[in-house]
């Protein structure tokens, strides 16, 4: 690599370009999961970028949730296993103290594309 | 005078933009394959070799004498330091052979360092080298008699290594089980975090350490309402969580580290109240 090429790519770097992206949730729409964050009253628990007042410790934080490598410390993150955990949790561990909600599969789906696209916000 | 300090100006944004450049370009082969220069290698080895003698300078030894002491230390030898430093007559294991420094065989140590230095480095460990440190792994006892026995090895034909191994009791180390005394100490419990690799999966608050997300960030424990978003987040608890987890939530990915009751005391202090 010569010398101009590689100071370009620090360039490139440093302008913040990042391959790192959240997985897709098919069929989730990430707008009408924010609504549905809202609706189902997640702040009351969790804090949550760009949901108006939910800054709540009881749950953990949500900010930069893609990242984390599991969902409550025993389910892999992955898409379908979100949506899984979101409608039933207490199914998937019956010690968490997260509550069923009764989210059906497709505001399950909105949710988790919401969730997916929060930024860090380092806490 | 304002020649200068424009020379000394532009010399330091090119120093900048200098040492920028070679983060980002990707240029430094950090291949374990690639050796360091010779100047560079020296330069790592003395650093480390004086870094040690200054701060091992203070420690008396115990009477290393005991033969008991010794085969002590070599049934621990056995299960921690073989695979990488190999015995007289005895290979390390093949992970040890692709490191980079590669670790050094230490029948010849006791010929170049007191006591003391091995047995600090043994504690310690040495950064970005591989040598881990034993210090919240092996009690200081045991420590001792690691060393004893690697202060004897220059003494030690092969055969007669072979015959120690065949007659040693294999004891596993001693672990501290009691409680500890007197309130908790957080700064011991934040070198713990370290030394029992927590930063290899959580990001923790005054640590510096991997940008990782394998468990949640611990930058704010106190505030939580619950640990693992299944225990009411009590002292007790946290305690307890962090000696024994899947006890608690067998479901739980994270595992049992083998943490002592005083290091899980002095943690959870470090943990409520961090830097």
């Amino acid at each position: 690599m010569s010398l101009t090429r590689s100071l370009l790519a620090a360039a490139l770097l440093l302008a913040g370009c990042d391959t790192h992206t959240p997985p897709p949730v098919p069929g989730g729409d990430a707008e009408r999961g924010r609504l549905l964050v809202i609706g189902y009253g997640c702040g009351t628990c969790h804090r949550i970028p760009d949901i108006p007042g939910a800054d709540a410790r009881v749950g953990p934080p949500l900010g930069g949730f893609w990242r984390q490598a599991y969902i409550a410390g025993v389910l892999p993150n992955q898409p379908a296993e979100l949506v899984r955990w979101l409608m039933d949790p207490p199914a998937v561990d019956p010690q968490t103290a997260m509550p069923d909600l009764g989210v059906p599969e497709g505001d399950a789906r909105d949710m988790a594309s919401f969730l997916y696209a929060l930024h860090d916000e380092g806490q | 005078m304002k020649k200068i300090a424009a020379t000394l100006a532009a010399l330091l944004v090119l120093g900048i933009g200098g040492a920028v450049a070679f983060v980002y370009s990707g240029v430094y082969n950090v291949a374990a394959t690639e050796q360091h220069t010779a100047l560079f290698f020296w330069l790592l080895d003395k650093t480390a070799a004086r870094s040690i003698a200054v701060r091992a300078d203070d420690i008396t030894p115990p009477d290393l004498g005991d033969p008991a002491l010794a085969r002590r230390g070599l049934s621990l030898y056995q299960d921690h330091c073989l695979h990488c430093h190999g015995a007289p007559g005895v290979a390390p294991d093949r992970l040890a052979m692709g490191m980079t420094p590669v670790p050094p065989s230490l029948l010849s140590a006791a010929r170049e360092w007191p006591a003391r230095n091995v047995f600090w480095t043994i504690r310690h460990g040495i950064k970005m080298s591989g040598m881990p440190a034993w210090k919240f792994q092996l009690e200081d006892g045991d420590i001792w008699a690691v060393t004893a026995f690697v202060m004897s090895l220059p003494h030690l034909a092969p055969r007669t290594y072979e015959k120690m191994v065949a007659e040693v009791d294999r004891t596993p180390p001693t672990r501290a089980t009691a409680p500890a005394n007197g309130p908790p100490d957080r700064q011991r419990g934040k070198q713990a975090l370290s030394q029992y690799g927590c930063t290899g999966c959580h990001q923790i608050a005054g640590i510096v350490g991997p940008d990782i997300r394998v468990g949640p960030p611990l930058r704010n424990v106190a505030a939580q309402k619950y640990i693992a978003g299944v225990l009411p987040n009590t002292r007790p608890n946290l305690i307890r969580w962090i000696q024994a987890p899947q006890q608690i939530a067998p479901l739980s990915a994270m595992p049992d580290m083998g943490v002592t009751p005083r290091d899980a005391a002095d943690m959870a202090a470090y943990l409520t109240a961090p830097d």
